[in-house]
């Protein structure tokens, strides 16, 4: 390059020594250079570090990126720095070279500056939006993470753990609690300290608490998303509402269900009746069976054991529907199968526990005679005193609400003195490890070995710990009384 | 991980520095092997570092690289080894010290600085706003290392072709690693670990550095116990770059034999 081209190319042209001194400057970086005090030359620029030619940002990163690159690979390409100037910083794009192919020897760095001043805005403008898009990206993730997590849960304590979980896995956050409910604070984000903040969660029926969020505030941390943290208190609020809510709903159906079933059964010498009932022990809502024994006459009593169809409050009032409309219905002197009849149409009219079954018997004392209908439920088990019991079969028809024959069939059995009867639903037979016909066997079993121990009934709906059906068992012995 | 040099040899671990990785070390490398076993690693983040290494939450602060390094260590099972860091790595070295004496047997410091903003008592060097300054600097050019880095770690400058091959599977850096080490290596301040590391150790001082300056390597020479100081006649923050023998005959002379304390042996 002629001794002109060199001054005058509209670049700043510079050559270093290897230590980054400057040796020479061309015309067109001097004139970039601020002027003396008091003097309109232009600061001199040979001998000066290249380092101290650039803003302080820029020096550090010569020194700790560009001077390394140059000793090992002998090029940089396009380093974007900023050079001091007249008219302060100057955006430029170096590109250096080593004389020396591998750059080991101690030789000249020749350096090229080009002014980039609007290509820079562009690219500070590229790198704002970059920035933005990836705080963007955090934000959806950590919301997405934590509605996830928040979705999962079921129950109020679950749900208050996953939103403390969701918050906990932010990597700047060092600690997360949430107060108990009743605890009230502002629902949006306040800074309380250094590296604390607060926000309540609220919800439509009162406070769920306060979150008090502390982060760790080491220099590497991202700043933590306010507004993120914001959303994030708002959606724990509304799945705490939804698990309240579920929570009060199957604690309603729980009352429901446990007065019904807790009824004085009807004594006399001659009878022993039992009752058990079991649960499902997988989720929060309850099963749809229930039983019942009230005396029709002195000498006439009914059982009835049924199945309504469907989980939850409205089992649970179904359920106390049809027993109400049984004991209503069970007149003396109509008989199981016109009362199961009776029943159905209840359903029918009132759009009430539609395909629910139930087994409806009663015993005249007198006689010693069972008769009773079974609407599409599981036949009673007749359990002999003298050894050996049966399914009794007859007397069957469809389930409640499903159109059933003009007139419903009925059964009879006959009992000898000490004779059992068993009513159950399907969560007596039903296992996941097991046939229906199989459970069915093992229950019979089970009934002419055990049915004189006062347990026998408990042992028989008593589950492994993961039932998913509730079951319910009611037996009857009947031994007349001289 | 690399592991080169003599078995058997005293262990020398090779702690690199911000914005790099291990190539850094390239021209004091040769200088080592015939008498040292060299362990090459790089941070979390850097260079070919596996990108899942990097943890926002772990490498938001320089005790997570300590943990890293210490982590190597026990992996390694080679015994007390002599850390040598490298700017940034100085401080990562010392918190191992801190942390895990029983791993560490000596130290090597090569532009350390606790800590880089000036406050009222204490000159590091730099003011808040010239550090965010730097951190700007390095979001426009994140990229620029590694590209120049490729053919040197190939290790074969002449076939550039070599370079591109390795740059294009080359981890791009991850801006996010990058600005996370940036930020826990400028806005630290780590002078109070000097105070619990009792290692015997050796501060490397450039005679002019712009990173590191001569007052911030005599003031960690002062609060470090048992340590020596040897000032390189080097400019730059990078002696294992220009001046490799003077600052591996710096090493030498505190590793040899006849310096040892009984304690230290």
């Amino acid at each position: 390059m002629s001794g002109d081209a060199w001054e005058r190319a509209p670049l700043g042209l510079l050559r270093l020594d290897a230590d980054g001194y400057v040796v020479a400057a061309n015309e067109t970086f001097v004139g970039w250079q601020p002027r003396c005090a008091g003097s309109q030359s232009p600061a001199e620029v040979p001998g000066r570090r290249i380092g101290d030619l650039l803003t302080v940002g820029g020096r550090i990163y010569w020194d700790t990126h560009v001077a390394p690159a140059l000793a090992l690979a002998g090029s940089v390409e396009a380093v974007a720095l900023e050079v001091r100037t007249v008219e302060g910083p100057l955006p430029v794009l170096l590109t250096a070279a080593t004389d020396t192919a591998d750059g080991t020897a101690a030789g000249t760095v020749h350096v090229a500056l080009l002014a980039v001043r609007e290509r820079a805005e562009f690219h500070q403008e590229l790198v704002r939006a970059r920035l933005a898009a990836e705080r963007w990206a955090d934000r959806l993730h950590w919301l997405q993470d934590a509605t996830a997590g928040l979705s999962r849960a079921a129950g109020t304590a679950q749900v208050r753990r996953a939103l403390v979980d969701a918050l906990s896995r932010h990597p700047a956050v060092a600690e997360v609690r949430l107060s108990h409910p009743g605890d009230t604070a502002r629902a949006t984000v306040r800074r309380t300290g250094a590296s604390t903040f607060e926000v309540g969660v609220a919800g439509a029926a009162g406070s769920h608490g306060v979150l008090r969020v502390r982060v760790h505030d080491r220099p590497g941390d991202l700043p933590v998303d306010v507004d993120a943290l914001d959303v994030i208190a708002q959606q724990g609020g509304v799945a705490l509402d939804r698990a309240r809510m579920h929570e009060q709903s199957a604690s309603v159906a729980h009352e429901l269900q446990h007065a019904m079933l807790t009824v004085d059964l009807p004594r006399h010498p001659g009878l022993r009746l039992t009752a058990h009932y079991r649960p499902a022990e997988q989720g929060l809502e309850v099963g749809g069976d229930w039983y019942d024994a009230f005396w029709l006459k002195p000498t006439r009593l009914a059982v009835v054991v049924g199945d309504v169809v469907g989980h939850g409050l409205q089992a649970a009032t179904a359920m106390g529907q049809l027993r109400t409309a049984v004991r209503a219905l069970a007149v003396p002197g109509r008989g199981p199968a016109a009362v199961v009849d009776l029943v159905h149409g209840f359903v029918v009219d009132r759009h009430v526990g539609f395909g629910s079954t139930l087994v409806y018997g009663e015993l005249d004392l007198a006689t010693s005679r069972f008769t009773f209908a079974c609407a599409g439920h599981l036949p009673p088990l007749h359990v002999q005193a003298l050894g050996g019991c049966a399914y009794c079969w007859q007397g069957r028809s469809t389930p409640l609400g499903v159109p059933a024959p003009v007139v419903r069939a009925q059964g009879t059995i006959d009992l000898d003195a000490g004779d059992t009867v068993v009513l159950f639903t399907d969560g007596v037979v039903e296992r996941r490890d097991q046939s229906l016909p199989e459970g069915l066997n093992a229950l019979a079993s089970a009934a002419v070995a055990h049915t004189a121990s006062p347990s026998w009934g408990a042992r028989l709906v008593a589950s492994d710990g993961d039932a998913r059906d509730d079951a319910c068992v009611l037996a009857v012995t009947w031994r007349p009384v001289r | 991980m690399r592991v080169l040099g003599r078995a058997g040899g005293p262990t020398l671990v090779l702690a690199h520095g911000l914005g790099c990785d291990q190539a850094m070390w390239h021209r004091v490398v040769p200088l080592l092997v015939d008498r040292y076993q060299l362990v090459l690693f790089d941070h979390a983040g850097s260079g070919s570092a596996h990108p899942g290494a990097f943890d926002p939450s772990r490498h938001a602060a320089l005790e997570g690289y300590a943990q890293d390094v210490v982590e190597l260590l026990e992996d390694l099972a080679l015994g007390p080894v002599v850390l040598v860091g490298h700017s940034v790595s100085a401080t990562i070295v010392l918190l191992v010290a801190a942390e895990r004496p029983d791993l560490v047997d000596r130290l090597v410091l090569v532009g350390p600085s606790p800590r880089y903003i000036d406050t009222d008592d204490y000159v590091g060097g730099f003011s808040a706003a010239e550090i965010d300054e730097l951190l700007a600097t390095m979001e426009s050019n994140h990229l620029g290392w590694s590209r120049a880095m490729a053919p040197v770690i190939v290790g074969n400058p002449e076939r550039p072709e070599l370079g591109e091959e390795l740059t294009a599977s080359f981890v791009r850096t991850d801006p996010r690693a990058m600005r996370a080490f940036a930020r826990a290596t400028f806005l630290s301040d780590n002078r109070a670990d000097l105070a619990r590391v009792r290692k015997p150790s050796l501060v490397v001082q450039c005679r002019e550095d712009a990173i590191a300056p001569l007052a911030v390597g005599r003031y960690v020479h002062a609060h470090l116990a048992r340590s020596s100081f040897v000032l390189l006649d080097a400019v730059g923050h990078c002696p294992q770059l220009s001046a490799p023998a003077a600052l591996v005959a710096a090493v030498d002379d505190f590793l040899s034999p006849a310096r040892l304390s009984p304690a230290g042996s």
